[in-house]
């Protein structure tokens, strides 16, 4: 340490900021809405009724459930976490709403919300005190809400014959399918919880550099519980969509949901590894799966043969989105 | 020994890594049947340099040199293929497959047929290996059931593996070989090294000077990213070897001692009774308020354990420790924060930093309270606090915006130092190598920093890379060794003892 003057070195304009480089954020920021706006111009070209106002508002319609229930788990993913019982936690969510509806008629909703939330944060506690990382948690806890759900139902669909109950989520208000509306009100409060108070910074200080945020004294296990919490709420809600759309509970009903919704999440670029991404993002991803889904049928490809399609859009996007810099041993 | 080439050269070697240069044109050679010592203090760039020779880092210029011809080396396995081996400090056997497994690992040949292990060939080669070290841990034992030093001569007849895979001798490097040995274990490896030199050239890397200097032939002294120096262990004194691996500061004002504030007679802020943890046992000490104590010792002294578990970083196993007169419950980082205690992490940029996310949120990261009006963040009255600390530390950045990470290693900590100072409650900061890959001035910019928090009345719990630096900013120093204090020293103003006096206690 003599008199030698180190030079102060300056980190180099394309010097890597922990994470994807500068060129690839910006096109993970701008890749979803340029992708959403290709799909809109090819599958109008192929349909020109597509882009009429009342077949886009039925399509928005039939995203609602997805939407919600990826806007949960990206609060999950945020934090650098995963959840993947809210599939089977929105079928159980069915179940109890079909069962719930005579007794308790609109009031429903609540119970329903809480009890999921609830399942959530009993997920996220597990986590967090057992140290057992949430891809198993919730991977178990995917098994036992499908368990319940099958013991409660008695393993056979439910037929909700109040309609006036759920009237509230398949009604137009405005000419807006209610459903949409509700999603994009979860959105909003949500998206306004994580902008203006310091819960949003908090479940992504985590998501980037969990480290950091401990030794700054963030309450790193409370958030990530409360995260799961919402993952669980939001799954609920997305049942009680479900049950509204078909006008019955059944222990299978939201099962096939989880794979699009984590596909939602991350080809609307929010990193699986945690710390990059949004909501707005997420309901991007989410109007893109839905287009896609469309297409497919429009061109003529059998529903039966979606999964394949989300198993390619899953590793695709992940492939983009994925901050490496996090992943020190791949497993 | 002139003639031909030396068997390992490094010219120039330069690695840097954002805001801190490791290596800045290391330069030193190993001869054939030499046992090499490198010596220097944390820092110094010592496992940057074993890693770059080994393959595991690349650095940026520089060249280095295996019998003269120059190599770009991939990875351990090229490294071994050109006659380089490494016996980790951190052991890289697998604890679950046995002696003979590991010494083969990667380098199977006749024991594998068909992709199947022929066990009895195996055995018998990997005794071949452990009779060169003439070493009688019996091949078939699972490697988990030996002692730490038994494992060590595993991974000396690992690399010895080397031998049958080139036609001339290896280098093997040993990092921190001693640092968890005990006394005797260390007389075998000391013979052990002296048996290995017939057959090869060894690298022994230590921060213990009197083993450096009972081993090797050569010891070369590393500071801040090169070598200062290359001594004979039979003509050095100790003593010049202390100075030379300290080193000089430019002058005392680098060290603003002249703002270092009298704390005589102010109230005892945090007392520290029998702190006890994995690393460190009973620990005893105070700080006054508005005092900077520092912590002296070398690796494995405990200090880290010691400040770590004030923090709630780390669990402590035992100990009272009282704040201001009051009981002080040690466990999580929260609770510490709110007890008025912030903490400045050595790893500055997994630790200390969430790099993407800007500087203002960065910098209101620990005390958020300040800028919310209930649970809603206040963007103005962010932005004016921000704006308020940047102009105050004097922080380089294009915007309160920018994503931190963009920034230089000086002004990312300086950041971290503000996102405790913004706490009017701040009672205890504790430093954990505050100024680690700094630059010249930053660390003069952090100095100041200290010095105004403490005359401000914050008590500093101080823990640096070099004893100059700890020596310098403290009003006392406490030295460690082996888990325990051993000794307190009064560092006044105006009356710094010699550092050489300290490092005797510290080794």
């Amino acid at each position: 340490m003599s008199t030698d003057t180190a030079p102060e070195v300056q980190p180099a304009a394309s010097s890597p900021v922990d994470g994807p480089s500068r060129v690839r954020r910006e096109l993970v920021r701008f890749m979803p809405l340029l992708i959403l706006g290709v799909l809109l111009v090819l599958l109008s070209l192929r349909n020109p009724d597509l882009l009429t106002q009342r077949s886009l508002l039925t399509m928005a319609d039939s995203a609602a459930p997805l939407m919600v229930l990826a806007v949960g788990i990206t609060v999950v993913i945020l934090c650098g976490g995963i959840d993947l019982s809210i599939g089977a936690l929105a079928s159980f969510a069915s179940v109890l709403t079909a069962l719930w509806v005579p007794t308790m008629s609109s009031a429903v909703v609540v119970p329903v919300v809480l009890v999921c939330a609830l399942a959530g944060v009993v997920q996220g506690w597990i986590h967090i005190a057992a140290r057992v990382p949430s891809f198993i948690v919730t991977l178990g806890g995917m098994s036992l809400w499908t368990g319940l759900a099958l013991a409660f139902s008695g393993a056979s669909t439910i037929a909700v014959t109040d309609l006036g109950a759920l009237r509230w989520a398949f009604t137009r208000v405005g000419g807006w399918p209610s459903a949409i509306l509700v999603a994009l009100g979860l959105v909003a409060v949500l998206g306004a919880v994580l902008r203006f108070t310091p819960f949003g910074r908090w479940v992504s200080s985590i998501g980037h550099a969990e480290p950091a945020a401990r030794l700054a004294g963030l309450p790193v296990s409370g958030v990530k519980i409360a995260a799961f919490g919402i993952s669980g709420a939001c799954a609920g809600l997305a049942g009680v969509l479900l049950v509204a759309r078909t006008f019955s509970g059944a222990p299978t009903l939201g099962d096939s949901l989880l794979l699009p919704a984590v596909a939602a999440v991350i080809v609307g670029g929010t990193a699986i590894t945690g710390g990059h991404g949004g909501l707005f993002r997420t309901v991007v991803g989410a109007l893109i799966v839905v287009l896609l889904r469309v297409g497919l049928s429009l061109i003529g490809v059998d529903a039966g043969f979606e999964p394949i399609f989300y198993g390619l859009l899953i590793i695709i996007a992940v492939t983009v989105t994925i901050d490496r810099s996090k992943v020190a041993v791949l497993k | 020994m002139t003639g031909s080439p030396p068997v390992l050269s490094v010219d120039g070697l330069t690695k840097r890594y954002p805001g801190v240069t490791a290596l800045d044109g290391m330069s030193f050679e190993v001869r054939a049947h030499e046992v090499v010592g490198l010596i220097g203090e944390n820092g110094a760039g010592k496992s940057t340099l074993l890693k770059s020779l080994v393959g595991l880092v690349t650095p940026d210029a520089g060249t280095i040199r295996v019998r003269g011809e120059a190599v770009r080396l991939r990875g351990v396995a090229h490294a071994g293929s050109v006659g380089i081996g490494m016996v980790f400090q951190e052991q890289s056997l697998v604890p679950n497959l046995t002696v003979a497994e590991n010494i083969l690992l990667g380098a199977e040949r006749s024991a594998v047929r068909g992709g199947v292990y022929r066990w009895r060939t195996m055995t018998a080669l990997a005794q071949e290996q452990l009779d060169k070290i003439g070493s009688t841990i019996d091949p078939r034992a699972r490697t988990d059931t030996l002692t730490f030093a038994q494992r060590q001569m595993v991974e000396v007849a690992k690399v010895l593996t080397i031998e049958e895979r080139i036609a001339s001798e290896p280098v093997v490097l040993l990092d921190e070989p001693t640092s968890v040995l005990e006394r005797d274990e260390i007389a075998t490896l000391f013979a052990q090294i002296e048996r290995l030199r017939k057959r090869a050239s060894v690298v022994f890397v230590s921060h213990r000077l009197d083993e450096v200097l009972e081993v090797s032939d050569r010891v070369y002294v590393l500071r801040n990213g090169r070598v200062v120096a290359e001594v004979d262990p039979a003509t050095v004194d100790a003593t010049d070897l202390h100075h030379l691996l300290i080193g000089r500061e430019s002058g005392g004002s680098h060290y603003h001692d002249e703002a270092q504030h009298d704390c005589d007679g102010a109230p005892v802020r945090l007392r520290v009774e029998k702190l006890s943890t994995g690393g460190c046992r009973d620990v005893s000490f105070d700080i006054r308020a508005g005092e900077v104590l520092g912590v002296a010792g070398v690796q494995g002294s405990g200090r880290e354990d010691v400040c770590r578990a004030l923090f709630g970083a780390i669990r402590a196993s035992g100990g009272r420790v009282t704040l201001d007169d009051r009981p002080f419950r040690l466990g999580s980082p929260r609770a510490a924060v709110r007890s008025g205690v912030g903490y400045v992490p050595s790893e500055r940029r997994t630790d200390g930093i969430v790099p993407p996310m800007s500087v203002a949120e960065n910098l209101s990261m620990a005390h958020v309270g300040e800028v919310c009006a209930g649970p809603v963040l206040q963007a103005r009255r962010e932005r004016g606090l921000v704006e308020q600390w940047v102009r105050r530390l004097g922080i380089k950045t294009p915007s309160p915006q920018t994503p931190i990470g963009t920034l230089s290693g000086g002004n990312q900590q300086k950041v971290v130092l503000a996102r405790w100072m913004i706490d009017d409650d701040l009672r205890l900061l504790i430093l954990d190598h505050p100024t680690r890959g700094l630059d010249v001035g930053a660390k003069s910019d952090v100095y100041a920093l200290i010095r105004d928090l403490a005359a401000a009345g914050c008590a500093v719990l101080l823990l640096s890379d070099t004893l100059e630096e700890t020596i310098a900013l403290s009003h006392r120093v406490v030295v460690m060794k082996d888990g325990e204090v051993v000794t307190t020293v009064e560092t006044p103003k105006g009356a710094k003892p010699d550092p050489v006096v300290i490092l005797e206690e510290m080794v």
